[in-house]
């Protein structure tokens, strides 16, 4: 307790008002996802009573047995003309739950109320149509907030501001290009990865010249790897791209595919670019006259270090989401060559590509940073 | 020739360029961690085995490539291994009840149709799966940052051996924070490009906003972004606090002797 009162009187007027802030964000926000139905035009029902009807082993042509269950539900509306009424649902559900899930007294449910019932003013039914999760992204948002505000401090702080002005660059991207028929995906995410490489840096790591440097190399190196994706898939006309497997499709695959491609690999291009800069300009900051040479042989082998654990870090990111639709796959009896071949194929093309940045960039960042480093050397 | 061996190819030619020997070793880990992830997903087929305890498996092969092949085994490798399992540890006991509440497992029902001519009901936990894949979406940059604040911790300690547990905890605290930034970057756009489709898809079927933000498929991305960022935050603290631990106590045996 004493060194809460500590840390209390330590802290300054600025940093009560923010923390003051935060808390109130924190608690208005999350009492306003657990009341906030009359946004939604949506019927929502909150479940009261479940009861578990009907249990049935089942066993597919492939020989996978699960467990299949009925429930009937009897939920409370909470919004719409009907509110406050209740209303019965039936759910299945499998013990796998790959679509579908059991639900308890307090989930909160988007349904549809059958018509019929409200006419002749009996029992209210319906369908459940989607769970509302709107609260727990809430939650997981502030675990996120609290994580990195405590860990990180401003660093932490800067990293969220990155992420949600990127985000929202992105959306607003996204939007010019979905409304505006003549607008090309690759231009405007070119013209956007100059946004995002810009603020992300500058919120990295301040305005100076290591930023600078950072930037220029970023946006070199991954333009270089745009075209050395592009020219591959060219020449080999784009064979072992198995674009049917890509999800979620509403225009072109191969732009789509592209801009992916483009978008994941500039955040370790920068992360290469700001890493290097960042030591070149430290080490030369410690000793003005050191060689050039130096400088390349250091900086060398501070990008052997990262090269490594970089083209990890986006390999893992890239193959993990695929691990639910290969065990679908592979249990519905499909060939182990075919399912791999078949879901990887983008994702080890996207991850490769973005290796071929990533390593790139650490010669590009090397002579960027030499070059903005000893040009100050010059000046004065 | 495919798209993929032709990239593999020219990866591997950049990083023997750049790297040299430590490069070809760069490229070997890849290949050997993609070893494990086709092997573990293999075995993620059989319903009776949990797939928890199949990621926690996979999460410990894969930093030991990681950390003892590249590094070598050392004492700063064994710490940065055991800031990462514990990370996990807890990460995954966070994402299991987070993906069991918000019910995000699985697929969702923009994905659906095409999975159509598929059997759905396999017995194996979709619950446990899904949180397998935002740990293992993750494990390439905990150990990443479990190494490079392992490393710079016993350089300080060396130069200064006189150094209090609570500064050598603070020196760690302020070098994670310097990886922080850019490691979450590199989450963030890697994220951003893989769901671009999705994001577009949003876009043009007009989906409103509360749509968008209760939709299965959209929800589980965040949430993977989120827990991802949380991950990458949580490993700094623990490694700092096990690097400072462990050198201290290793200076008092000395001082005994």
């Amino acid at each position: 307790m004493n060194i809460i009162i500590n840390k209390l009187k330590k802290m300054t007027y600025k940093q009560i008002i923010l923390y003051t802030i935060i808390g109130l964000c924190f608690v208005a926000s999350i009492i306003f996802v657990n009341h906030n139905y009359s946004f939604y035009e949506r019927p929502i029902a909150k479940v009261v009573k479940t009861h578990l009807e009907d249990t049935t082993n089942v066993t597919d042509v492939h020989h996978n047995k699960d467990r299949l269950f009925t429930q009937r539900i009897v939920a409370e509306l909470k919004n719409g003309k009907e509110k406050g009424k209740q209303i019965h649902l039936t759910n299945e559900y499998s013990s796998s739950g790959a679509y579908d899930q059991e639900y308890h007294a307090g989930n909160e449910l988007f349904v549809s109320i059958d018509k019929k019932n409200i006419e002749e003013n009996t029992d209210l039914t319906g369908t459940i149509k989607d769970v509302k999760r709107d609260k727990y992204i809430m939650f997981v948002g502030w675990v996120f907030i609290f994580t990195l505000l405590i860990v990180g401090k401003r660093q932490g702080l800067f990293s969220i501001i990155s992420l949600a002005v990127n985000a929202a660059i992105l959306s607003y991207a996204l939007d010019i290009y979905v409304n505006y028929e003549s607008t090309r995906l690759l231009w405007i995410c070119s013209i956007a990865a100059i946004l995002f490489t810009v603020i992300s840096l500058l919120l990295v790591n301040g305005l100076n010249k290591k930023t600078l440097a950072a930037i220029a190399a970023t946006l070199i190196g991954t333009f270089i790897s745009l075209l050395i994706a592009y020219y591959v898939i060219q020449a080999t006309s784009e064979n072992g791209l198995r674009y049917e497997e890509m999800q979620f499709l509403t225009r072109p695959y191969k732009v789509v595919f592209m801009a992916g491609l483009f978008l994941g690999s500039l955040g370790g291009v920068m992360d290469i670019a700001i890493t290097m800069s960042s030591s070149i300009f430290g080490l030369y900051e410690k000793d003005n006259n050191i060689s050039k040479k130096a400088l390349r042989t250091s900086g060398m082998e501070i990008g052997k270090d990262i090269m490594g654990t970089m083209t990890n870090i986006l390999f893992f990111v890239y193959i993990s989401g695929s691990i639910p639709v290969l065990i679908l796959y592979l249990n519905n009896g499909s060939p182990l060559v075919f399912s791999f071949t078949m879901n990887l194929s983008l994702e080890l093309a996207r991850a490769l590509a973005g290796g071929i940045g990533i390593v790139l960039a650490i010669p590009i960042s090397l002579y960027t940073s030499i070059f903005f480093a000893t040009r100050k050397k010059a000046k004065s | 020739m495919t798209v993929q061996v032709l990239l593999a190819g020219i990866l591997f030619l950049l990083m023997v360029l750049i790297g040299g020997k430590k490069g070809a070793r760069s490229f070997f880990t890849l290949f050997m961690n993609f070893g494990v992830f086709l092997i573990i997903i293999i075995v993620m087929t059989i319903p009776t085995i949990n797939p928890v305890i199949l990621t926690l498996i996979a999460c410990t092969a894969i930093s030991s490539i990681n950390l003892f092949y590249i590094n070598g085994v050392n004492s700063k490798t064994k710490t940065a291994f055991l800031s990462s399992m514990i990370t996990i540890a807890i990460l995954l006991f966070f994402i299991v009840i987070v993906t069991k509440k918000a019910m995000i497992q699985g697929f969702g029902e923009e994905e659906i149709e095409e999975l159509s001519v598929f059997s759905l009901n396999i017995g194996v936990d979709f619950v446990k799966i899904g949180a397998a894949v935002i740990i293992m979406s993750t494990i390439g940059s905990i150990t990443d940052i479990a190494i490079s604040i392992a490393s710079p911790m016993r350089e300080v300690f060396h130069h200064h051996p006189s150094i209090s547990k609570k500064d050598l905890f603070r020196f760690g605290l302020s070098i994670g924070r310097d990886v922080l930034g850019t490691d979450t970057n590199t989450l963030f756009f890697a994220f951003f490009g893989s769901y671009l489709g999705l994001l577009i898809w949003f876009k043009d079927l007009s989906y409103s906003f509360g749509e968008i933000v209760n939709s299965k498929v959209f929800s589980a991305e965040v949430i993977t972004i989120l827990c991802a960022g949380i991950g990458v935050a949580l490993i700094i603290p623990i490694t700092a606090w096990i690097n400072a631990y462990y050198l201290v106590k290793a200076r008092e045996k000395d001082a005994i002797k």
